[in-house]
């Protein structure tokens, strides 16, 4: 047995009044990209880094090939040890140092911000054209030296091996994908890489090679050079080293712009296909 | 033209032809961005 209880209308029933004509949604403006402008203090940093750079640059070219006296062996050959060395050193210890702890305090995810990935790739680029120009200014020191332009010695191959991993680098970094994923790929790509800092570093002394051991940077840490010739190498290091920070800091500003730029062509790439009449507005690509 | 000149010429140039990229390709980005960001200003 079941009761059943009527129902009584609480509003009077009223004649359905016509719909309003539906009004359409307004139209969102594309948005535009977020990137903070540089602040004046970096700006005044980076200038004067360009100054001191292009200042000590100019130091040593001077002080290397008018200054400073020639080599009782190599003669005036060796005033290009004011300019092959600081560039390797750049290439190899400081660019990659920067690209290999960068994209460690990438992959850990404690440590993880987008910072450490738009450095390391900033670093690698910079470091690309200092390797390459190592191998270059290498290679014009070799001829007179060794007789040839270049040789299948330990020292000069795993070099070379490095800038392929370099440009390998590089191209990974030029594959679409989502920014995640290929920052997680080139910090592995990158830490590949840096395996072979050491091979190259030790080369000289684990092989039998043409080129000649380390001078500064040996084992018995006591530099086998002298006088005026070890300060304008020291200068020619410090030199390459603020022409090597000016640029990285150029080419992570840039780094930032490119990824302002990319998220504002999406934005305007969903803007236009919202507008084609695609009724959802368009997804947020950025918070 | 030495070694010596060639070295130093080559690696002087090819820094300063880079910096000067990344200088003029910062500075159009900056523009861009700008100029963006000016358009979308109500």
């Amino acid at each position: 047995m079941s009761t059943t209880t009527p129902t009584t209308p609480t509003t009077p029933a009223t004649p359905a009044a016509p719909a309003p004509a539906a009004e359409p949604p307004p139209t969102p403006s594309p948005r535009v990209p977020v990137v903070a402008p540089w602040s004046a203090r970096s700006q005044r940093v980076v200038r004067w880094l360009g100054v001191a750079a292009v200042v000590s640059v100019v130091a040593t070219v001077w002080l290397g090939l008018w200054v400073t006296p020639p080599d009782a062996v190599q003669h005036d050959l060796v005033r290009l040890v004011y300019v092959h060395p600081p560039i390797a050193w750049v290439s190899l210890y400081l660019a990659f140092g920067i690209a290999a702890v960068s994209s460690v305090l990438w992959l850990w995810p404690r440590t993880r911000s987008p910072f450490w990935d738009r450095l390391a790739a900033s670093s690698v680029e910079v470091g690309t054209v200092f390797t390459a120009l190592t191998l270059v200014t290498g290679s014009i020191w070799g001829r007179p030296t060794w007789g040839v332009w270049w040789a299948w010695d330990a020292r000069l191959t795993s070099t070379a091996l490095l800038l392929v991993l370099l440009l390998g680098y590089l191209a990974v970094r030029r594959v679409a994908g989502a920014p995640e994923a290929r920052a997680r790929r080139c910090a592995v790509v990158a830490l590949v890489a840096a395996v072979d800092v050491p091979i190259v570093h030790f080369s000289v002394d684990w092989w039998h090679t043409l080129h000649q051991n380390a001078t500064v940077l040996n084992a018995n840490l006591s530099p086998t050079i002298h006088g005026a010739m070890a300060w304008t190498l020291l200068l020619g290091f410090v030199a390459f080293t603020l022409v090597f920070a000016w640029m990285l800091a150029v080419r992570y500003r840039i780094e930032v712009l490119v990824e302002g730029a990319l998220a504002a062509e999406i934005d305007l790439a969903l803007h236009e296909r919202w507008a084609e009449g695609d009724d959802s507005p368009p997804p947020a690509v950025r918070p | 033209m030495s070694y010596i000149d060639a070295g130093y010429a080559i690696a002087l140039a090819v820094l300063a032809g880079y910096g000067a990229l990344l200088w003029g390709r910062r500075r159009r980005l900056e523009r861009l961005m700008a100029s963006a960001e000016e358009q979308a200003e109500p």
